[in-house]
């Protein structure tokens, strides 16, 4: 089998997968990428077995993003790029596999390409009172009503110029419009448990040279953007609140400054960052807090694994694979009480769950878990159980693998 | 429960366009009050009589690429989303309400997509012309081996908007089962199929007696005994044929001394379709490449009223519509309902509105000598004419007959109205 992934950046969703169909079943897998990820990188076993071609990008995006009314034409500006590259390149195969959102661009390859195309179904942005609209608690910016009516379009393309598509998650599946769900089916791509797996707690050394020893308590906070839409300032609450009913415990964050999703910058006052403003607004003891950045997944499995309880206080949104890791390694995980959460967790028995705006059921969760610890145990060990059943690379990519060969022989579902 | 009247806001890029001539039979058939948001206005001989009397037009400004002419094809869906804002921003200012319903049609360029951010309850029916696709229809037939990368391109993403509207819990209503049959499989059993008809008072007059009586088009007299031939479009581009016209033209008037040959419309090609000639005045080329026969006999008439198209089409011994497969043509309808004899090139969209031999003539789209044969056979037998232009009439009354065509739509907007409405609508 060969086949082709497109995606924006490599490894994104498609290396790892790519790196186990072609270790585990000897798949040629080929990519068509824009760059590389400076976090996490390629691992070299990824550039020595995946073969990688880069798109050139031209004109280069602006730092920061495009304004909303460009997104579309941007899009297809790098869709015209990523169709010139295909012809240049002549990457003829079985089967191609594609992020259909913004991030990877297959509008104009469908005439090009003989084989299946495959849509990665990562999300589609309903138009209010969730993920980007979900916080009402913070000011409500001045595109919220316009952002979400406009920005699927991309993805309504893909989707029209696909054969078929795959969301994660059945949340992610369900945030598409009704319609193309049976276009759409459910495979998770698998969470590495020989990397994120429960281990002995030990000494935690954090990147500033701290150390973490055993008589400390450690709560984590992991996202790609220390920002709203996944609830960092909330998790500052319920931190300051934890902080000041116990002084053994340190807050891990792991995540950049930078604002991913959603309009932070609109009502942090001129802060740098969300991040600053959170901690400011809320006064939150600084010197409690270990902030890491954006970190490799070998440092993101050994704070987790170190970790006493994880919080995931997000809106309804893509889950964070940081959460699936934080329980692969055996962790207690407080979650938002919203469905992409409760898909995973069955509450008090894989995970612990609270509305996402009542930061003292956070505070009083996460003070019991931290008071006593070998009651909360038995979450912990059944969470990662669940992991390793339903969602790791051993679980997932046969069924992916299946998946494949199955629509590119062009074999119905139930065949 | 909603008003008694209803309150109708309606939205397109220009006034009177398309839903002008609905809101008018809303207002002043069902007592409607109607805002109509545009940007453009066209002719004030064009706007329907109940404007400025239940029928309020309001301008929206719009910013950013919208004010440009023109802007590379990438922009298209931006060039929306700006007349989107643009209506939006005049909604907010003025806040017109309570707002029952919501018709809308974006025709490529802004559309009711903002709307609910303004009335969020308020029911939105949109009408959607045409779906692209990259190599069918259209002008993309004969482009066939010249099609521009670019340009298909275009045509594969220009479904952008249409697809953001269709996913905007509106009610899609389009005016043939062609149309529909171009959207995707996914979103076709939503759509409301109706046309919305042709006001044919506009069209009733003597009865036709072939070129016998004294006749005068837009102030020119036809000599007695004269033939009319006539071709309408906006303007004469590629996309409704013109070229066609001109050849067929230029055979009749060799062949026949008596015809006369009427052209309505005029201006440069505004639609993008034509990629060759967009911007163009694609009827002085098709002139040049193709001199008219006998240019006393071939009258280009230009942009002219209503009125007048409905004076040629009632007095007209023969309309030709050689229009490219496309959203058939509002030329084409009235001239049905004029009883006048119609000559169409064959396409989709033409056989579901014409019955070859019945209520019109169809001939085939890539056989000019057929199509100047079947014309010539036309304008030779008046009794046929008379009888296909009675057919047509016929079928325009039971198919196209305003009244008939947006009685349904009326009692859908009604339907709409109540079954959503709970408390006022208006503002956030």
């Amino acid at each position: 089998m060969d086949v082709l992934f497109i995606h924006q950046a490599f490894p994104a969703q498609f290396g790892r997968l790519a790196l186990e169909l072609a270790r585990r079943y000897g798949w040629r897998c080929r990519f068509l990428v824009e760059s590389l990820s400076a976090c996490p990188t390629p691992s070299r076993s990824m550039l020595e077995t995946l073969e990688i071609h880069q798109v050139p990008v031209d004109p280069p995006r602006p730092r920061g993003g495009l304004p909303w009314p460009q997104v579309f034409g941007g899009w297809l500006e790098q869709c015209s790029s990523y169709r010139s590259a295909f012809d240049r390149l002549g990457l003829r195969s079985d089967l191609v596999v594609a992020h259909g959102g913004q991030g990877a661009p297959i509008a104009f390859l469908r005439e090009a390409v003989s084989a299946p195309i495959v849509n990665y179904c990562e999300y589609y942005f309903p138009t209010r009172f969730a993920d980007l609209t979900y916080r009402v608690d913070l000011p409500p910016a001045e595109v919220a009503p316009f952002y979400p009516r406009c920005i699927n379009a991309p993805t309504l393309i893909a989707l029209q110029n696909a054969d078929a598509g795959y969301s994660p998650t059945r949340f992610q599946r369900d945030s598409f419009p009704e319609r193309y769900h049976p276009k759409i089916e459910v495979h998770f791509d698998g969470i590495d448990t020989e990397l994120y797996r429960p281990q002995p707690a030990g000494e935690l050394i954090l990147p500033d040279g701290r150390r973490i020893g055993p008589g400390e308590r450690v709560v984590t906070f992991v996202a790609r953007g220390l920002e709203s839409m996944r609830g960092f300032d909330l998790f500052v609450a319920v931190a300051s609140r934890i902080a000041r009913e116990r002084s053994d415990v340190v807050f891990v964050c792991a995540g950049s400054e930078i604002t991913y999703y959603g309009w932070d910058n609109h009502h942090t006052g001129g802060a740098s960052s969300f991040r600053s403003w959170a901690m400011e607004r809320l006064d939150a003891p600084a010197d409690r807090f270990a902030f890491l950045g954006h970190i490799e997944p070998e440092a993101l499995a050994a704070v987790l694994s170190r970790s006493d309880l994880h919080l995931f206080p997000t809106v309804p949104f893509v889950p964070s694979w940081s959460f699936f890791n934080a329980m692969a390694c055996a962790r207690v995980v407080i979650g938002a009480e919203v469905a992409p959460v409760l898909e995973v967790i069955d509450p008090g028995r894989t995970g612990l769950v609270a509305p996402l705006f009542d930061t003292d059921r956070w505070a009083e969760l996460a003070l019991e878990v931290l008071a006593r610890p070998s009651e909360f145990e038995p979450i912990g060990r059944a969470a990662a159980d669940l992991i390793r059943e339903r969602y790791s690379l051993d679980a997932c990519v046969p069924d992916l693998r299946d998946y494949f060969e199955r629509v590119a022989s062009g074999r119905p579902p139930d065949s | 429960m909603a008003q008694d009247p209803l309150c109708l806001l309606c939205v397109e890029p220009r006034f009177p366009g398309r839903l002008g001539a609905v809101a008018d039979w809303l207002v002043r058939t069902r007592g409607y009050r109607c805002w109509f948001y545009c940007n453009g206005v066209g002719p004030r001989d064009h706007w329907p009589p109940s404007t400025g009397r239940g029928l309020e037009v309001v301008r929206f400004e719009v910013g950013g690429v919208a004010r440009e002419r023109s802007v590379p094809w990438t922009r298209s869906l931006e060039r929306g989303l700006c007349y989107a804002y643009g209506a939006w921003e005049v909604l907010e200012a003025r806040r017109p309400g309570p707002i029952d319903v919501v018709l809308g049609r974006s025709h490529g360029l802004g559309s009711t997509l903002f709307v609910p951010a303004f009335a969020p309850r308020a029911p939105i029916v949109n009408l959607f012309d045409y779906y692209y696709l990259p190599r069918s229809y259209d002008l993309a037939d004969d482009l066939a081996h010249r099609l521009p990368p670019d340009y298909v391109r275009w045509r594969q993403s220009a479904n952008a908007m249409d697809l953001l509207d269709l996913e905007n819990g509106v009610l899609p209503w389009t005016t043939s089962e062609w149309q529909r049959g171009l959207f995707p499989p996914e979103y076709r059993d939503d759509f409301f199929v109706q046309h919305d008809g042709v006001d044919l008072r506009r069209f009733r007059g003597e009865p036709r007696r072939a070129g016998s009586r004294s006749r005068a088009i837009a102030g020119r007299s036809v000599p007695e005994g004269a033939l009319v031939v006539s071709f309408i479009a906006p303007e004469p581009d590629r996309l409704r044929g013109f070229d066609r016209f001109l050849s067929l033209s230029n055979r009749l008037i060799r062949e026949r001394a008596d015809v006369i040959c009427v052209v309505l419309g005029g201006g440069p090609v505004r639609r993008g379709l034509d990629v060759e000639h967009f911007g163009a005045d694609f009827g002085t080329l098709a002139l040049r490449d193709d001199p008219p026969a006998d240019p006393a006999r071939l009258w280009m008439l230009g942009a002219v009223s209503p009125e007048t198209v409905a004076e040629l089409l009632r007095t007209t011994d023969l309309h030709v519509y050689p229009s490219r497969p496309f959203v058939p043509s509002r030329s084409l309808f009235e001239a049905m309902a004029a009883g006048a004899p119609v000559l169409a090139w064959d396409a989709e969209p033409v056989r579901e509105v014409l019955d070859d031999g019945r209520t019109g003539r169809i001939t085939p789209a890539d056989d000019p000598e057929r199509a100047a044969l079947l014309a010539l056979d036309l304008l030779a037998d008046a009794d046929t004419r008379q009888a296909i232009g009675e057919g047509a009439a016929a079928v325009s009354r039971e198919r196209f007959d305003r009244d008939r065509c947006l009685s349904r739509l009326a009692g859908l907007l009604d339907d709409l109205a109540k079954r959503s409405y709970s408390p006022a609508i208006g503002g956030r």
